[in-house]
């Protein structure tokens, strides 16, 4: 079950004004506390962020929504970005990048997930097969990519460590993007 | 006994330490007179330095200052479409005949002299830009359309230093003029100023010690300009000055801070600028210029 949070609902919740733009470390914070409090109501394991209607995302704001809530939620949530133009990815990119963390977002009109943030090469690589291919295993990636499977193994592991798959006993699946 | 603080005729980045140098001790005991009578051009940089003087003067409970305005009428009708005359009245006695700022169409005055006083003005001020934003960069300047939000990044990173870490109140102000000498191109400079504690003081109880005897405003400038540092402990901080110089190195774009008595500047092959200036004339708070050129063609 995917739980959505609507990004630009909550921001005018935070500032009581009809802003389009995610702005200031305070407005973040806002913003997180209650998206925080919305999981906590929340039986999903998986949040997906919907970004749609937001203009500008500031490096104060994506550092303290997405960075932090990423940090805090490593060891309970999925988070899934959606709704975020091209344009928009840099701040997100950039600050994931300075945390060594990582994300998935879905471009608008898209199910093809792409990775803000940092992770390995070979992560990234074995991202890219497991959202083509579904759930795969060590030795399913190994033969799609042509890797020994310790290898396929370690890239798998760093993903399920960034959160981006969902394991489950030998198959890590693709976090849902719908 | 009044001093007269002289504004520089041609006043910006360049003659702000002649400007700062009128005030002698800071802050001066005396009442201030602000000559601007001979004023024939003002950069955003120019004009909220005057106001960070007078706010600074305010704040140091000192006796309100006068502010002689431009003779010339075209310089007169300038400052007060950007808002200037406005701000000033609340710090200055003003004397000369100040005129009524026109409404206008769209104009190089992509945002008035603004303060930033909270997170609410940031927002406001961000808000504001957009627009303008896009039809200058992307439109005059040839920047790619990405640009407009990087910009407005920039603008939103820069006021937020103010309200996170001046302790007082500042302003802003966006304009898109030409260079004539210095560059030959158009340009748009965002320029923010606050009258706060400056660099040194707020870095100082985090990352003093690690300079030792070095340690004074060209240190604190250099540690957060260049080293990325902030005085918060939070792992995430200090990332907004770094994004900036990353993204007018791909534009060869201009940063400079000034805080206290030291100037440090990012500076691309087109300026002949240094890139530290210390022993300089004692100024208040912080002062932050941000200039972006247009592509030349080879670069769109």
């Amino acid at each position: 079950m995917i739980q959505t949070i609507r990004i630009g609902h909550l921001l005018r919740e935070a500032v009581a004004a009809p802003y389009r733009n995610l702005v200031t470390r305070p407005t973040g914070a806002a913003v997180r506390i209650r998206i925080e409090e919305t999981l906590a109501r929340s039986d999903c394991l998986t949040a997906m962020l919907d970004f749609s209607g937001i203009e500008l995302v500031d490096l104060s704001c994506a550092d303290e929504v997405v960075a932090k809530l990423l940090l805090a939620g490593r060891s309970a949530y999925f988070f899934v970005l959606q709704g975020l133009r091209e344009d928009q990815h840099e701040a997100i990119d950039h600050v994931l990048t300075h945390h060594r963390l990582a994300v998935a977002a879905v471009p608008p009109g898209s199910r093809e997930p792409r990775l803000l943030g940092w992770v390995p090469s070979d992560a990234r690589e074995a991202f890219a097969c497991v959202c083509d291919h579904g759930p795969l295993g060590a030795a399913d990636l190994s033969r799609a990519l042509g890797w020994l499977e310790t290898r396929s193994r370690d890239a798998l592991r760093e993903l399920a460590l960034h959160r981006l798959v969902r394991p489950d006993g030998e198959l890590y699946y693709p976090l849902p993007t719908a | 006994m009044t001093r007269v603080i002289e504004v520089p005729a041609h006043f910006d980045d360049r003659s702000f330490d002649a400007f700062a140098e009128g005030f002698g001790n800071w802050p001066p005991e005396e009442k201030l007179l602000f000559d601007a009578r001979g004023a024939q051009w003002a950069s955003p940089y120019g004009l909220i330095g005057i106001l960070t003087a007078g706010q600074a003067l305010a704040e140091a409970k000192r006796e309100k200052p006068l502010l002689t305005v431009p003779i010339s009428d075209e310089v007169k009708r300038y400052w007060a479409r950007t808002g200037f005359f406005l701000q000033a009245a609340e710090l200055f006695e003003l004397h000369g005949k100040v005129p009524r700022a026109a409404a206008t169409g769209p104009s190089d005055v992509l945002l008035d002299v603004t303060p930033v006083r909270a997170t609410e003005d940031v927002h406001s001020v961000v808000d504001k830009i957009s627009e303008g934003a896009s039809r200058i960069l992307h439109g005059e300047l040839g920047l790619e359309m990405k640009a407009t939000l990087r910009f407005s990044m920039a603008l939103s990173e820069a006021c937020q230093n103010i309200v996170e870490h001046a302790g007082t109140s500042g302003w802003v102000a966006v304009q898109a003029y030409t260079f004539r000498r210095r560059l030959g191109r158009r340009v748009v400079v965002i320029a923010v100023s606050d009258a706060g504690v400056g660099f040194r003081r707020s870095l100082e109880s985090t990352h003093a010690k690690r300079f030792g005897e070095r340690w004074g405003d060209g240190a604190a400038l250099e540690a957060a300009l260049i080293q990325g540092v902030s005085r918060f402990r939070d792992p995430g901080r200090g990332q907004g000055l770094a994004f900036i110089k990353r993204f007018l190195d791909q534009w060869e774009g201009k940063i400079s801070i000034r805080s206290g008595t030291a100037r440090l500047s990012i500076v691309p092959p087109w300026d002949e600028d240094v890139p530290l200036s210390d022993r300089l004339p004692h100024f208040p708070g912080s002062q932050v210029q941000i200039i972006i050129p247009a592509q030349q063609p080879e670069r769109r």
